[in-house]
């Protein structure tokens, strides 16, 4: 731990904590408006359809007073979309997914507008239903939004040398595909919103479970055709987001906008967990093909791939996620010929977009899997393999980045890791062991019954049952947004005259804790304890719009802007106490422990809060306004060629499982997460980031999975869609290896996402270990262990709407 | 129908107009909204509050239920503005990020302790395992629990 | 959301006999809730249609596990925690505690009743196998009197059994155990806590100087619904123990489960697991090896 700070990189406890263990924290289902009314959705139980005519007239007749709001509505864009407007606030010419929702009717009792809901007959015209993303792109596909030539959303090429060359003079050529899931952010919180017109003519406040709240207020002022200052968007407490609580809620704050404008009153819209998950966003599933050349020093020489990802019936974020896939997609291995495609296409599917991970996850489990894979080929360790191809200061990135200007500690990332676990001879010893002794794992997956019947050589020596098996996964991380879009952020800190301060900054606490990280850095650079800091709630109305809280940017980014506003008040400060004492220009001073003193004479002190007070006596302004603006990135979309971010992250996990091969059972025995966030600013809070990644990574690994039967979800609550419980990772460890970095705040960088994108590939390099087995689809759940396939119900247990 | 029963402590009476289940009545009627609702459906543990020294889901009673009985919600747990060793180790260890599920896990470990002051790490890892956090991969709430044990 | 049902509370069987004498089509026992609630919440057909709600937790009889000249009698309002925790039944029926403490969370098995889990017959009812092995039956009441019945007839397809309108079942009556059985409770879920069960099954086996004396096995969440398989249980009484036996034992099985459920698109995995692991818990219970 570095001495030289007071409160950077220790344990400290979360600003919120009190409020949220004493059941105070106000979420936002836990508030409400006298005369609020209520929003329930009507939707129709269809994948993809033309929309001939919606029918009020019987549910008119059941309640002639009835509250509809729909699509006829809305004042301004009837459509949204971050880069295409695509997605309808309420449908109006298509049904595209089940999700969809056509009208949304208003009233004092949600109960009796679920009953009448099932009253609005809506006419339509099935259409074929397109679920098959490789289909996608036919010349017969049905077309998803006839207003688009084809059903792509985005290609991202990327040519860096000459890959054809590159694979002719290869000793080897490795070939393999993967595919990954859809899965669901199950934040435990399902989403709130509450609308309130404000009186006279001062537009309206929305106070919501919003992870973004600038984008919701852009969506919710097109929508209502208002200048952004009449729309107020107010954070409540978030129950978690993943990165989830951005589109949908965008759409539901439009939704309960709209309604309240139209009656006059507040307007509550809160989900089940089943509409949740049927409406909500998720992880692109995606299928990559891999071709590495290689040599037989261990050398990759030329690396080809092509990704397409499904991104379901709206295009939401799915050209940022694919951007990021397209520049990470190689690993973080330094190879002279690269040729990448990624493809993001339309289906009926349920949409994508951005997810804890974003992009990542996915091409990460390919590559480290095929790194595996080429090692044993080559009698390597995976370790040594990776070491003759991995990122060192001055390695080339795929797309021509030269690695500079920052720690570049991938493999002292990948030895500490090694070290910790003792994965050498765990690796070689557990791989030399492995065998499938007498019990014919794949034959078992034929549909012959009497081929089901097991006879004596199936049957598994009792004691040769559980097998260990151990594995690692490495990742390089482009940190906040990258070429995707401007990155900047602000922050506003005001020193009261008791030497208390409010903080402000225009990203959004999302439950990770950023509230807390940035008190620390603000108290850090004011030599005060954080809890002298008193966080303002997220407020559209009270700070510049600072760009979305996405892409694990809140301590980059924010932190960088807290900073910035602390360093101007700490140096109006000295300048006034300098003149006050009157010291030399070039005299300094100690911000510590509540007091100012001059450094080399720490007999002249002062306690923060008196220096407050005279400073403010004097005029001085103890408020100020912090700035961060991200280093010059830049990207040519026809070669895929430029510096994508200004700084990476590295990170290294291992994986220790037990596999029961007679069920295919996976125990997650120890989880070794080993990265480098920069500077660790508050320990808890990264450490807390690396359990909870970690643990939504195991899921992504062996669980969690939304299915889909012609369209309609078959997972819509907990008791289907399986998230790890208490029980299921027995140990995680995370280990911070520091670097010396210049961005942000002393260097402070990226982490909640990195812990999550490793997880998976460690594990199924763990199971390779464990059964010489390689799996190739995630998640690798019972079925796709030991039959090598998925299987599902027949019939949707409970239908989709 | 009538009900009586203690609440955090408090005899209270309400009369019931309609069927409801015990997390409305919490919620909606007695304003107790630090009890959450994740599922609706008893998989999540967010409702879980302490019904005669017993962890039970709030979504899965019905109001009449809890008639002469002894409720604890997490508005229940600090004494005054003291709070209870539990919630402190909660807070620091970090067992609490977004805080959605904490009112949850709070009142299972609590019941766990009314049952069994020297719980083990199994013991303790079973009394939360209907209790879903997406948020802190369970590890420093183990570890809170586990400090309450120790005294530590 | 909830509907406006009455709702009865009688604290005595004669006072539950007289509210069943007036009881209409669309009346429900309420023991633990824990399926009946969030059914209604989510509007299932089988319970929006409900008018009349008994709840029989405050009759101390059915609150009750006792000891009756061997035999064990648990009332209908005994919830899985009770059952844990109960001593009687960890000692003489140790399978029925193993399935107890695999149902839901504690919070579900708080509330949840034995009785109730079979009483809806999903075929996921882990208490199923055990009270099948231990020949259970179960104890009727109506207001015109009472009926015993054995469980396995008691069982008739998935969510259907022999209850009328107007019955409900007050007690499980397991008969006096015999000592010298061996025997286990499995069961697999997806992951390693509140899981539904993919795959269940119990077995009993009296060894007597190395020969099977007497065997019984039943399964729950492989079949349709659970049951007991006399035809292999009596197939191998009298064969010697041995690893060949326990392969012929599970591979049985499968066949027997094959007959019986035909292939569903979850019998490429479950059958051979099934098999696998019923091997397996032979081996580790009986065979002696440690696993
Ligand atoms: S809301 Fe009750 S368990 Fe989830
Ligand atoms: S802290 Fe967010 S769900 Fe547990």
């Amino acid at each position: 731990m570095d001495n030289s700070f007071n409160i950077v990189g220790k344990a400290v406890i979360r600003q919120d904590a009190l409020e949220k263990v004493t059941g105070r924290a106000k979420f936002a289902d836990d508030i409400n408006e006298p005369g609020q009314l209520y929003g329930v959705m009507v939707r129709v139980p269809t994948v993809h359809a033309t929309i001939d005519e919606i029918d009020y007239s019987e549910l008119l007749r059941v309640k002639p007073d009835s509250i509809i709001v729909d699509s006829t509505d809305i004042k301004g864009s009837k459509k949204i979309g971050a880069i295409r407007q695509d997605q309808p606030i309420f449908s109006f010419d298509k049904i595209v997914t089940p999700g969809d929702v056509i009208a949304m009717l208003v009233g004092e009792s949600e109960d009796e507008l679920k009953s009448l809901s099932k009253k609005v007959k809506i006419k339509f015209t099935e259409l074929p239903a397109l679920t098959d993303p490789t289909r996608s792109l036919e010349p017969n596909a049905p077309k998803i939004h006839p207003q688009y030539e084809s059903n792509l959303i985005v290609h991202y090429p990327l040519r860096k040398g000459d890959v054809e060359k590159g694979f002719k003079e290869s000793d080897f050529i490795h070939e393999e595909t993967y595919t990954t899931q859809l899965v669901e952010h199950a934040y435990i919180e399902p989403e709130t919103v509450l609308a309130i017109p404000l009186e006279g003519n001062k537009g309206i406040k929305i106070i919501g479970s919003i992870q973004n709240p600038f984008t919701a207020r852009k969506v919710v002022a097109s929508v209502l055709n208002w200048p952004l200052t009449k729309v107020r968007i107010v954070q409540a407490e978030l129950g978690g987001s993943f990165g989830g609580k951005d589109d949908t809620m965008n759409i539901l704050s439009a939704r309960a906008a709209v309604a309240a404008l139209k009656i006059g009153k507040p307007i509550k819209i809160h989900y089940s967990r089943e509409e949740s998950i049927l409406e909500s966003y998720k992880r692109h599933p995606y299928i990559l093909k891999y071709k590495v050349g290689c040599m037989k020093n261990g050398k990759i020489i030329a690396m080809k791939i092509d990704i397409l990802a499904d991104g379901g019936a709206y295009s939401s974020m799915s050209p940022f996620v694919t951007w990021r896939s397209v520049v990470q997609a190689t690993g973080p291995y330094d190879i002279e010929n690269v040729w990448t495609d990624v493809r993001a296409v339309y289906t009926n599917n349920p949409y994508t977009g951005a997810m804890r991970g974003f992009g990542s996850p996915q091409p990460i489990f390919a590559q480290e899997s095929i790194m595996d894979e080429i090692a044993i080929k080559l009698n390597l360790t995976p370790d040594e393999f990776r070491r003759i191809n991995g990122f060192k200061a001055g390695s080339f990135t795929a797309s021509g980045q030269k690695l500079e200007n920052h720690d570049v500690n991938l493999l002292d990332v990948l030895d500490t890791a090694i070290k910790e676990t003792n994965f050498t001879s765990k690796w070689k010893e557990y791989k030399s062991k492995t065998s499938f002794n007498g019990y014919q794992l794949d034959k078992i997956s034929d549909t012959n019954a009497e081929q089901l019947i097991l006879k004596k050589k199936d049957y598994i020596n009792p004691n040769k049952l559980l097998w260990k098996g151990i594995g690692l996964s490495i990742s390089y991380r482009g940190c906040s947004l990258g070429a995707e879009g401007i990155d900047a952020a602000e922050a506003y800190l005001s020193v009261q005259n008791d030497g208390s301060a409010y903080l402000l900054s225009g990203l959004a606490e999302n439950g990770q804790g950023m509230r807390t990280t940035h008190s620390i850095i603000a108290a850090e650079v004011l030599g005060i304890s954080p809890d002298k800091i008193y966080y303002l709630e997220t407020d559209t109305g009270l700070i510049p719009d600072s760009g979305p809280t996405v892409a694990s940017r809140s301590t980059l980014m924010g932190g960088g802007a807290v900073k910035a506003a602390s360093d101007i008040l700490r140096n109006r400060f000295e300048d006034f106490l300098r003149l006050e004492w009157k010291l030399k220009s070039q005299s300094e001073f100690i911000f510590k422990d509540g007091f100012v003193s001059v450094n080399g004479n720490p007999q002249q002190k002062i306690s923060f809060s008196d220096l407050c007070s005279l400073a403010y006596k004097n005029g001085i302004c103890l408020a100020a306004i912090g700035w961060y603006k991200s280093p010059e990135v830049n990207w040519d979309e026809h070669t895929g060629q430029g510096s994508a971010y200004f700084t990476y992250v590295y990170g290294c996990q291992v994986a220790e499982v037990t596999v029961n091969i007679g069920t295919g059972q996976v125990y997650i025995d120890k989880i070794t997460a080993v990265h480098n966030p920069g500077k660790v600013i508050n320990l808890l809070g990264a450490e807390g980031q690396v359990y909870g990644g970690v643990t939504q990574g195991a899921g992504y690994g062996l669980w969690e999975q939304v299915t889909t039967d012609g369209g309609k979800i078959r997972e819509l609550n907990f008791d289907q869609y399986l998230i790890p419980t208490a029980k299921d990772l027995k140990e995680i460890k995370p280990v911070f290896v520091e670097g010396k970095d210049v961005y942000g705040a002393w260097g402070g960088k990226s982490l909640g996402e990195p812990t999550l994108e490793l997880t998976s590939a460690a594990i199924a390099n763990a199971i390779r270990n464990a059964t010489g087995k390689r799996f190739y689809n995630l998640p690798i759940n019972l079925e796709e262990l030991l039959l090598r396939r998925k299987l599902f119900p027949k019939d949707l247990k409970r239908g989709s709407s | 129908m009538i009900i009586n029963f203690k609440i955090n402590g408090k005899e209270t009476l309400i009369n019931l107009t309609k069927n409801k289940r015990l997390i409305d009545l919490l919620r909606d009627d007695l304003k107790l909204t630090g009890t959450k609702e994740g599922c609706s459906i008893g998989e999540c543990g967010a409702c879980t509050v302490i019904v005669n020294g017993k962890a039970v889901n709030s979504c899965l009673v019905l109001a009449q239920q809890v008639d002469e009985c002894d409720v604890i919600t997490v508005e229940g747990l600090a004494e005054g503005n003291k709070l209870s060793e539990l919630q402190q180790n909660f807070l620091k260890y970090g067992a609490i990020q977004c805080g959605f599920c904490t009112p949850g896990m709070l009142m299972s470990a609590y019941a766990l302790f009314l049952e069994n002051p020297t719980p083990s790490r199994e013991e303790i890892e079973t009394a939360i395992e209907g209790n879903l956090c997406r948020c802190t991969g369970y590890k420093p709430i183990i570890q809170a629990i586990t400090s309450t044990v120790s005294g530590e | 959301m909830i509907p406006q049902f009455k709702y009865y509370r009688p604290k005595s069987i004669n006072e539950l006999k007289s509210i069943l004498g007036d009881m209409q089509d669309n009346s429900r026992i309420l023991a633990g809730g824990t399926d009946i609630v969030p059914g209604f919440i989510q509007q299932s057909s089988r319970f929006t249609s409900i008018t009349n709600l008994i709840d029989i937790n405050c009759i101390a009889d059915l609150k009750a596990i006792k000891n009756v000249d061997g035999q064990v009698l648990i009332g209908s309002a005994i919830t899985f925690a009770e059952i844990m925790k109960n001593e009687l039944i960890q000692t003489h029926f140790p399978l029925l505690t193993k399935a107890a403490s695999t149902v839901g969370s504690i919070q579900i098995r708080n509330r949840a009743t034995v009785v109730g889990n079979f009483v809806n017959n999903a075929p996921c009812a882990d208490s199923v196998p055990p009270l099948l092995v231990y020949d259970a039956s179960i104890k009727i009441i109506s207001p015109n009197g009472e009926r015993n019945i054995p469980l396995n007839e008691f069982l008739l397809n998935p969510y259907e059994t022999q209850l009328k309108k107007n019955e409900c079942v007050t007690e499980i009556i397991i008969p006096a155990p015999k000592e010298n059985f061996i025997g286990d409770f499995y069961k697999l879920g997806r992951r390693s806590a509140v899981s539904i069960s993919r795959i269940s099954l119990a077995f009993l086996m009296h060894e007597e100087n190395k020969f099977i004396k007497e065997f019984k096995i039943a399964s729950g969440a492989i079949t349709p619904i659970g049951k007991r398989f006399y035809e292999i249980e009596n197939a191998f009484v009298g064969k010697e123990i041995s690893s060949e036996t326990f392969m012929e034992i599970a591979s049985t099985l499968g066949e027997k489960v094959l007959e019986t459920t035909g292939l569903r698109w979850s019998t490429d995995y479950k059958l051979p697991v099934v098999q696998q692991m019923l091997y397996q818990l032979l081996e580790r219970n009986v065979g002696g090896i440690s696993g």
